[in-house]
């Protein structure tokens, strides 16, 4: 065949996979975060799954192609993908008033990446101790709040108080229930990542 | 010329392919038939090293798959079970260019090569369609297509009939066969047998790895009893 | 719901990188003055972006409506003290001025998002980003497009299937993580599929890009951005 296939740079087999798995679950998160809500009791607000898959990208694709895959997450959204909360998108989202959760999302998967499988090859996440899977997961999620709090304080004026009100209180037993979902995932097993 | 000789691969230490030694040549119109779990689709892999043998050599047009990836997978074209996840784009058109582009062609002639692919599976002029707005035969020939853009000289399928009914494969089955009859050499995995024989060269039939037919579908109908393989009744 | 819309207006004929900058521009200018003259100015602004690209107020309002509840809130929840003036107007004048000016980016995003087909905004990542970042953050919105539709159905039907068993009945626990583990386990399963269909044709580094090029219209546009931009740091 006369093309110039010399010059064409192939894409390792082993990259492909992987960066197959943080594009669908990209999309697993746009869809969760349309589909999946769940009313719970407690709390005023129904929650979304997204976050849930926040969780799962760090727990099985580790902390380069997690943060990948919300990386995608993000970009698909800005460029008009409904795919953030209720469905919106938009440039305008990553940097409005809720932009700081969104973008915590990338630096929750990388640190839950990096502490589950270290910098090596990827670990089946269902070795892990429970406990150990808890704290990660509280780790992570506090820096989603940390930054989401700073963000929606800084863009609306709002004092720290103000702002854990309006952005975090009514969130938080959605959001453990979502940490003990993604450990009953993990510990499930049925899933192997390597 | 696809060549297998002497190929053995192992999945976890269980023998998956043995001794397997076989060729297609353009043109020909082959049929792999046998149960699932036969190796029908390790075989394949192999075709264009998406999995490379333990012991024994693969070529195609001569030179070993695994020296030279990109002209095994462009010369060899693959058509996967459920088309629906071998798509990377929402329409028909920028779904099809996605193999030329990867070859660095210019765009003219991948557009070229976009018509030329749609008019092969009877789909000129939807290119623009929605991918998920087709039916499951039209997606099967829109597969076929993305692989057909390759240019290849030969076009592999594994069980392209899945979930598709009756007058749908019968459509993709005489697309293969006038592929086919243009030069392109076809090599399609299937456990149902149901008029394909009468468009096919030969039959090769497996049974757990090996190959035990192989040869003219009128000599190796009466060889497939036993092999779990759907045959033409009468 | 906020999406692409086929059309003819002023922006659907800019280039996406054209668009990409206005917002840019327009949200760091935004977030550096939130004064009511500033605000006056950018409100006008956002009325011309929106009539450009045929975006109508209401729906837009309506597709932001959860946004624009905490956007309301902030002021009133600002405003508010635990003691003596029980009011505090500065505060909640701050917060909404603060709130109003979210409100102008996310509708000068929404012009984007009507006038911008993924494919155009795939190509500006493609030809914006260099490198092997580009390329992956390019396809990778492609997939996304392709997948969203797919996988919002597997996620209803796993829903669906857990209702006619009685999962409504379950704990909220049980049911989360079973949504999560059939999901996520479907997902890999498409994901890994996909992956052989990206090798099997020839997925690249360096493929042929796809087409986009500025137009007369972008120049002006281009300007117009430049100087939103520069406005921020005023």
């Amino acid at each position: 065949m006369a093309t110039n296939q010399t010059s064409v740079e192939r894409v390792d087999d082993a990259v492909v996979r992987s960066f197959a798995r943080a594009a669908v679950l990209a999309a697993l998160m746009g869809a969760a975060v349309m589909v999946g809500s769940i009313p719970i009791p407690f709390s005023p607000v129904p929650v979304s799954l997204g976050v849930l898959v926040v969780y799962l990208m760090g727990l099985y694709l580790g902390p380069v192609w997690g943060p990948a895959s919300v990386g995608l997450y993000l970009t698909a959204g800005a460029v008009g993908l409904p795919v953030f909360a209720n469905g919106t998108s938009g440039l305008g989202v990553l940097v409005g008033d809720t932009a700081g959760y969104l973008w915590a999302y990338l630096i929750a998967a990388l640190v839950i990446g990096a502490l589950i499988h270290g910098r090596g090859q990827l670990e089946n996440p269902a070795e892990t101790s429970v406990p150990v899977l808890a704290a990660v997961l509280l780790a992570a999620l506090t820096i989603i709040y940390a930054l989401g709090t700073v963000w929606l304080g800084y863009m609306l004026k709002l004092s720290t108080i103000e702002a854990l009100n309006l952005g975090v209180v009514p969130f938080i037993p959605g959001d453990l229930l979502k940490i003990v979902a993604a450990i009953a995932i993990v510990k499930g097993g049925r899933i192997d990542p390597t | 010329m696809i060549e297998f000789r002497s190929v053995s691969y192992a999945f976890d230490d269980v023998p998956v392919l043995e001794d397997v030694s076989l060729s297609i040549d353009d043109g020909e119109f082959v049929l792999l038939a046998g149960a699932n779990g036969s190796g029908k689709t390790t075989l394949l892999r192999h075709c264009n090293g998406l999995l490379t043998p333990d012991s024994g050599t693969v070529r195609v047009d001569g030179t070993p798959v695994e020296d030279d990836l990109i002209a095994a997978r462009s010369s060899v074209g693959m058509v996967f079970q459920h088309p629906r996840d071998q798509f990377v784009s929402a329409t028909v058109g920028a779904d099809i260019a996605f193999g030329p582009e990867n070859l660095g062609l210019e765009r003219t002639e991948i557009d070229r090569r976009v018509d030329a692919a749609l008019a092969a599976v009877n789909m000129t002029g939807r290119e623009d369609d929605r991918i998920d707005a087709l039916s499951g035969g039209e997606q099967s020939r829109v597969a076929i297509a993305g692989a057909l853009a390759m240019e290849p000289t030969h076009l592999v399928l594994d069980e392209p009939f899945t979930g598709l009914d009756d007058p749908a494969r019968r459509s993709v089955l005489e697309r293969l066969a006038s592929l086919a009859a243009d030069g392109t050499g076809v090599l399609l995995a299937t456990h149902d047998l149901r008029d394909v024989c009468e468009l096919a060269d030969r039959v090769i039939a497996m049974r757990d790895g090996r190959v035990v037919v192989d040869g003219p579908p009128a000599n190796a109908l009466g060889d497939l009893d036993g092999l779990e393989v759907r045959v033409p009744s009468g | 719901m906020l999406t692409y819309e086929p059309d003819d207006t002023f922006a659907h004929r800019l280039d996406p990188r054209t668009k990409l900058a206005v917002q840019i521009g327009f949200a760091a200018t935004a977030l550096a003055h939130p004064t009511p003259w500033a605000l006056l100015v950018l409100s006008a602004l956002t009325g011309l972006v929106m009539a450009g690209a045929g975006v109508s107020l209401r729906r837009t309002l309506v597709a932001y409506r959860f946004a624009l509840l905490v956007l309301a809130l902030a002021p009133v929840l600002s405003g508010v003290t635990l003691g003596a003036p029980w009011f505090d107007r500065a505060a909640a004048t701050a917060s909404g001025l603060a709130s109003y000016r979210v409100l102008l980016v996310l509708l000068v995003s929404a012009a984007y998002v009507r006038s911008t087909p993924v494919r155009d905004s795939r190509a500006a990542i493609q030809r914006t980003i260099p490198g092997k970042p580009g390329q992956l953050l390019g396809v990778g919105v492609a997939l996304v497009f392709r997948f969203l539709p797919v996988l919002r159905s597997d996620l209803r039907t796993i829903r669906e299937t857990m209702a006619a068993r009685l999962g409504t009945e379950r704990g909220a626990v049980d049911r989360a993580s079973t949504i999560g583990m059939l999901g996520l386990s479907r997902a890999f399963d498409r994901a890994d599929r996909l992956s052989l269909a990206l090798q099997a044709r020839c997925f690249a580094w360096n493929p042929t890009l796809p087409p986009l090029a500025f137009s007369r219209a972008d120049y002006p546009v281009l300007v117009v951005a430049v100087v939103l931009a520069c406005s921020a740091v005023i």
